[in-house]
């Protein structure tokens, strides 16, 4: 219990820097012979200086993306919709979607793919990519089977690989089942590398591929 | 709306689709998501598809979200955490020459040290009493001096003066409650 009403008030201010100089001196002779004050302007030194940090993280976003968020929350006006109204715009939104899908309306167009091989880190495993899309980014579809489970520490990533460099096309988990099917993206010149490989990762780690290579294969272009 | 706890609000948001109280939690934390997004990332581009993320996840979670279980400080701790985890990898997708330059690109251990830290003071922060939250967000966050909050609040000096360090003291407690 502090029995310093007075000076136990300013503590907060003294180890926040605030105080007028001949409040702050008051209290640096008090804390000289008060072993309590002292431990107690510790203790709050810390939280100061954690607030401190706190305060300095803290960025005020730009005023536009408050709007953004705000007015434009996917779903929202979904959910203010009346629900028969909602129900009925669902249904044709199915039937017409069933449409085009049928009608391959929404296929990207495949620009490559790959059979990916087992090394001798993975034996029995397999898998197949392809690649799609016409823009900066491809769409990259990876499956792959027989892979030994990731550790909780672990995961895979799969690599375009040139003559000097290589270019990553993301990273995947695989569970006990030992089967991954996962949608990945890779800049777009990756399809024009003659090679893929899949290697096995631990986070942390460095950023380039370990010498881990689970999987690997040729690229065709189509 | 400032005196309601997060929890009441984040309850609004998924009962009634309250649009105050979700720009009320956004006023509230965007700025520390957008500042984890910034430090982190390395990319305000990137911090702002965070801050878009998360607060859509908040919203479409918030019927999902259970007081009982966590803080809504955690729980945006966690959403961050994994949007923020997500953009990291989906960026690892650009071209690494091999043998080139490490260039500095955050890890998942800065994402669970520093990261996690900050959300934890900011769930103590919000357990404290309005008027204990008020007087440090205003000199900590705002930098207003001990007299401009005075005036802010319209409390007397001394007033402030003592509520600030029973704020510190309170938000002390209130840490050790995180463990």
């Amino acid at each position: 219990m502090n029995t310093h009403p007075e000076l136990s008030d300013l503590l907060g201010l003294y180890v926040m820097g605030v105080l007028e100089p001949d409040e702050e001196r008051e209290v640096e002779e008090h804390l000289e012979g008060c072993p309590a004050c002292r431990d107690e302007a510790r203790d709050l030194r810390l939280v100061h200086e954690r607030l401190a940090d706190l305060a300095n993280m803290e960025e005020t976003p730009p005023r536009e993306l408050r709007d953004r968020v705000l007015t434009e929350i996917p779903g929202r006006r979904m959910r203010r919709f009346p629900l028969v109204a909602a129900a009925a715009a669902v249904l044709c939104a199915f039937v017409v979607l069933g449409v085009l899908f049928s009608t391959g309306f929404f296929a990207p167009e495949e620009v490559a793919s790959a059979d990916l091989k087992a090394t001798d880190l993975a034996p029995g495993a397999g898998g197949e990519i392809q690649l799609y899309g016409s823009g900066d980014n491809m769409d990259v579809r990876l499956e792959a089977w027989g892979m030994p489970p990731c550790k909780a520490d672990e995961y895979y990533e799969l690599w375009f690989v040139g003559d000097e460099e290589r270019v990553s096309g993301g990273s995947f988990t695989v569970g006990p089942s030992g089967r991954v099917q996962v949608d990945l993206n890779a800049p777009r010149l990756a399809g024009a590398y003659p090679q893929v490989g899949v290697t096995k990762e631990t986070s942390p780690g460095p950023p380039g591929a370990s010498d881990n290579k689970m999987l690997g294969g040729e690229l065709h272009k189509l | 709306m400032r005196d309601v706890s997060d929890e009441v609000l984040v309850r609004r948001v998924a009962q009634s689709d309250d649009e105050r109280a979700m720009s009320e939690l956004y006023d509230r934390y965007a700025g520390l998501v957008y500042g984890a997004g910034v430090r982190y990332l390395g990319d305000r581009a990137l911090a702002e598809d965070l801050v878009q993320d998360v607060f859509t996840a908040i919203w479409r979670g918030a019927g999902g979200f259970d007081p009982q279980r966590a803080s809504f400080v955690t729980w945006v701790y966690r959403i961050t955490r994994n949007r923020a985890t997500d953009l990291i990898r989906r960026r690892r997708a650009r071209v690494r020459t091999v043998g080139g330059d490490a260039s500095f690109e955050p890890g998942e251990d800065d994402l669970t040290g520093e990261l996690s830290r900050s959300f934890d003071l900011a769930s103590a922060l919000s357990r404290l009493s309005p008027v204990h939250r008020e007087v440090l967000t205003l000199a900590y966050f705002q930098g207003l001096s001990q007299s401009e909050i005075s005036r802010r609040t319209h409390t007397p000096l001394g007033t402030v003066k003592s509520r600030t360090t029973a704020a510190l003291r309170a938000l002390r407690e209130s840490m050790t409650e995180d463990g």
